[in-house]
């Protein structure tokens, strides 16, 4: 079984996020395995031990990216490929397109991804490239059973989950589920310093940057608005519970 | 010619969900300064009929799929049409709603369209001609605003609840257009659908977080709480004192120690405020303390606080809320 | 063969980290039979001799929260160990081979997350740093100060901890020492972060400080917890840092012998006094805390039964007050019993991560109607 899951290394939830002009600051945050794709690493791990075979974690990014991608192997995946997209400004279409044509390039039996990534949740990557492999996408999965040909799935729909069945190849995305992601051990980290990592740029995935340019621009960034100092609110219990309720709807309006 | 600003109704089981006429209603004012028209589209089974209840809200046209094989949603029958329908009549825009369902189908159409996709909008704006969009990233640390320039149709999945439904137009209608619509080969097999008993979100999912500390006094007293948090479809979490209690199991516990949260709201009640427990609660984004004790450390994050016993403060709170919501 | 290969990389990459003692190990299991861990009423995997074991194996197996990331760094076994091995030291440098592959506990990514966000392991606002003293007066510190004070974080954010700051300095002041405090700009003094295996971070916070330091001209620092006492002076000389540090009891103990401390109001009742791991069997400072309490007036000063070299943990150390014990394998717990049959009405300490630890357990056990936890510096203050 032929195993490629998608990565993307992210903002650790901690960031104090903060402006630099225009563009988020990417000084001084620790930066992660976005923990989604930890679950969908996992998820593979668990079907290569089933069924032996071969786990490739593939990235788009930066040399930073390497850290969270040698985790993977380091937990137990056997290869590893990052592209460097060559450019600052991408979007979700630049990436499905680079990670599309790197997964190309591979066999393989099952993709596996996180449903979205903690930096920008935008939740569309990993269906962006089962459309451009053609391979089907089941979102949301929870639980997996997969078998030689076909895996059946738990996964979560509006307002419940639903079980479903697709043929292989097909694409799963992972949401926090029943199964706990590994750490790495010793020995996994040792033998990781010797599994291959492979480092491409678009060219050598037979792409240009205008190939992969993207749709969506970002005008503008800001950061909201730092918190007023805390209200006690007064009055008798229900008075009380009037007013803040009332707060919360017209002026946090988070309700 | 591109043309109209696309509306996705999200249905299920034949009742339209509120946010679809949140769409509408912005649709409706985005459509009417460019001068095009706003068409909703409407799959599923049984749905036809449904076409007037959108015509109030303000769409012109609805082209609707009603089909056996759309009973469900599936990813690839729902991609298949909506994509189709849009390669024939090149909208400007579709607006989805951000749901499960909405998100999927978003992604893989984008694609198929070659286009971009902005989701999980909270707001949206026509400036200078050009729809912008305003998305919270970095769980709400950052707002980006962010526009699709050329590609089209411009695509968006949007929060419910933030943009806000107009007062529907009785009698107003909309011109129905029953398409034959093909599903295609749909590789997702559904084999069965268990509809969640409780709503309540996962804890570190939630938007809103109702959360208990010793000061419930006991484990039953946590269903104050839990009617508290299904009006607000909420999650419930509980302090470590609470889970040290035995009053809930540990994947309750909220703070450094057990699970960090940083939803929109969180409420907290007879939580005295340790630090491992603010250390893992204290970037969301609004703040509610109810205790009894004036001096405690929860008050110092708070943006709201009532200084009472929250067993006549959360009840009371529960009813004042159930009626804003209505 | 391979597998050969597997033992030697494991034991070199565990050296190459500072943990060279790994290879004096005799495996006589002195250190885990003195364990803590072991001596709880529910039964624990961590075994620390096996993990030794294990490490220079190169066996998997070990990489978990409740194994490797479960000893608290009490140092319990290395003043046992007959071979004298720094065996958190060791532990120290095996955490760092796993966290360097981003194999730390979650709750610790967040701690980390934290630290280079905010300078402080609470996820709290860097500029919020010197709010425990807005409504006290606290002198700055200038080059004309004899002493830095470094409050810790744990007492700068928490508002429990905060009042351990404020006692301090009025103790301090009342003692006449010239001293003054940094406050926004400094940075968490990374104990817990190196104990974590954070290398990386514990480094950068380390420049860092030295650095202010050394720009603000500080030659003596005089520390609220034992842990920033510790890692200042015994790990930053590494980076460069030569200062002169105290944790606060060593200071006050050397005034109240000087006559510059004066306890004269009477504080009653049974105070019974647990030892910091890192002030006291790291340290060896036994006498400081006991001197000060010893001289409050009616103050009754009781030990536990294990106490100096033999004091039982709180377990807060190696970074697990940021992670979850299960109850019945709580080091606090049994402290917490121990004190109620002891009839005392107070337990005294130093150290703001036993307070958290401590206090936890006094509610947990329904014991704080009966019992409180103090500072030292809390109760020297009422006697002032």
């Amino acid at each position: 079984m032929k195993i490629v899951v998608l990565m993307k290394q992210v903002f650790d939830t901690e960031a104090k996020i903060s402006l630099d002009g225009n563009k988020i600051n990417k000084q001084g945050v620790s930066l992660v395995m976005n923990p989604y794709d930890e679950y969908a690493v996992e998820l593979g791990l668990r079907i290569k031990e089933k069924f032996k075979g071969e786990v490739t974690v593939v990235s788009v990014g930066g040399p930073e990216v390497q850290d969270a991608l040698r985790q993977a192997l380091a937990m137990g995946a056997d290869k590893a490929v990052l592209v460097d997209p060559g450019a600052d400004e991408i979007d979700e279409y630049t990436t499905a397109t680079i990670l599309a044509k790197a997964i190309g390039g591979l066999e393989y039996n099952i993709l596996l991804g996180g449903f979205k990534a903690i930096d920008d949740g935008s939740c569309q990557v990993c269906g962006r490239v089962a459309e451009i492999l053609g391979v089907p996408v089941v979102n949301m999965v929870t639980q997996a059973e997969v078998e030689e040909d076909k895996a059946v799935v738990t996964c979560d729909i509006d307002g419940g989950s639903a079980v479903i069945e697709v043929k292989l190849p097909a694409m799963l995305t992972a949401q926090k589920g029943e199964i706990e992601p590994r750490y790495p051990s010793m020995k996994g980290i040792m033998q990781a310093k010797k599994k291959p990592m492979q480092k491409i740029g678009l060219g050598d995935i037979g792409l240009d940057a205008a190939q992969a340019a993207p749709k969506v621009k970002a005008l503008s960034y800001s950061l909201p608005a730092a918190r007023a100092a805390g209200k006690l609110v007064p009055g008798e219990p229900a008075e009380a519970a009037k007013e803040l309720a009332r707060l919360l709807r017209e002026e946090a309006k988070v309700i | 010619m591109a043309k109209g600003i696309w509306v996705f109704t999200e249905q299920r089981d034949g009742e339209i969900k509120k946010v679809t006429y949140e769409l509408l209603s912005a649709g409706r004012k985005v459509a009417d300064s460019l001068g095009e028209e706003l068409c909703a589209v409407l799959l599923g089974k049984g749905v036809s009929g449904l076409e007037g209840k959108l015509g109030e809200y303000g769409a012109d046209k609805v082209y609707t799929v009603d089909s056996e094989a759309l009973e469900n949603y599936t990813t690839d029958a729902y991609t298949n049409i909506l994509a189709d329908l849009a390669k024939e009549h090149q909208p400007t825009a579709i607006l989805l709603a951000c749901s499960a369902s909405g998100r999927d189908v978003a992604a893989q159409v984008a694609q198929r369209l070659g286009t971009g996709l902005m989701t999980d909008c909270t707001d949206m704006a026509l400036e200078d001609g050009q729809l912008v969009f305003t998305r919270p990233v970095y769980a709400g640390k950052a707002i980006v605003k962010a526009a699709c320039p050329e590609a089209r149709p411009v695509m968006a999945t949007i929060r419910p609840n933030v943009l806000a439904a107009d007062a529907p137009q009785a009698g107003r209608a909309a011109q129905a257009v029953p398409v034959g619509g093909n599903t295609g080969d749909i590789r997702q097999v559904i084999k069965d659908i268990v509809k969640q008993i409780s709503t309540r979100p996962e804890l570190t999912e939630a938007d809103i977080i109702v959360s208990g500390g010793r000061g419930i006094k006991g484990p039953e007293n946590f269903a104050l709480l839990e009617e508290l948090a299904d009006v607000l479809g909420a999650a419930v979490g509980a302090s470590r004192a609470a889970v040290d209690a035995g009053w809930k199991s540990h994947s309750f516990q909220v703070g450094q120690t057990g699970k960090t949260v940083s939803p929109v709201l969180y409420i907290a009640c007879g939580i005295s405020g340790a630090i491992q427990h603010l250390a893992g609660m204290s970037s969301s984004k609004c703040i509610v303390a109810v205790n009894k004790d004036p001096e405690a450390n929860i008050f110092k994050v708070a943006d709201y606080g009532i200084v009472g016993d929250l067993f006549d403060v959360v009840p009371l709170l529960k009813e004042e809320l159930k009626k804003l919501l209505a | 063969m391979s597998e050969l290969m597997v033992f030697d990389e494991v034991r070199e990459a565990i050296v190459m980290s500072g943990g060279e003692e790994i290879q004096k190990c005799m495996q006589c299991g002195v250190c885990a039979g003195s364990c803590p861990w072991g001596r709880m009423e529910e039964k624990s995997e961590f075994n620390v001799r096996s993990m030794f074991h294990m490490g220079r194996l190169g066996y998997d197996g070990y990489e978990s929260d409740d194994f490797l990331f479960a000893c608290t760094t009490c140092n319990q076994c290395a003043v046992r160990c007959p071979r004298g091995i720094k065996i958190p030291e060791v532990v120290r440098s095996m955490r760092s081979v796993i966290a360097e592959t981003g194999g730390i506990p979650k709750n610790l990514k967040a701690v980390i997350g934290s630290i280079n966000s905010q300078g402080n392991p609470w996820s709290q606002e860097r500029s919020e740093r010197a709010a425990w003293m807005k409504d006290m007066e606290v002198p700055e510190y200038t080059p004309d100060k004899e002493y830095l004070l470094f409050v810790c974080c744990t007492s700068a954010y928490d508002g429990r901890s905060q009042k351990v700051a404020k006692s301090v300095v009025e103790l301090l002041k009342a003692a006449g020492v010239s001293f003054g405090v940094i406050g926004v700009e400094e940075q968490c003094c990374g104990e817990s972060v190196r104990k974590i295996g954070a290398e990386e971070e514990f480094t950068k916070l380390a420049e860092y400080n030295i650095d202010l330091y050394n720009k603000k001209g500080v030659k003596k620092i005089i520390t609220t917890s034992p842990h920033c006492y510790y890692t200042f002076k015994n790990e930053y000389p590494e980076f460069g840092g030569e200062f002169e540090v105290y944790h606060y009891t060593q200071l006050l103990d050397e005034l109240l012998a000087q006559g510059k401390l004066k306890l004269s109001k009477p504080v009653n009742g049974k105070v019974v006094y647990h030892e910091p791991c890192y002030l006291g069997r790291h340290s060896k400072a036994f006498d400081a805390p006991r001197n000060l309490m010893g001289a409050v007036p009616e103050l009754q000063l009781v030990e536990f039964d294990g106490n100096k070299d033999n004091s039982l943990c709180c377990s807060g150390g190696g970074a697990r007050i940021w992670m979850e014990t299960k109850a019945g394998q709580r080091f606090s717990d049994v402290k917490v019993k121990e004190a109620a049959e002891k009839e005392a009405q107070v337990i005294a300490t130093a150290c703001p991560y036993c307070i958290v630890m401590l206090e936890d357990s006094l509610k947990n056990l329904n014991k704080d109607d009966v019992m409180t936890v103090k500072d030292i510096s809390e109760i020297l203050k009422e006697s002032l």
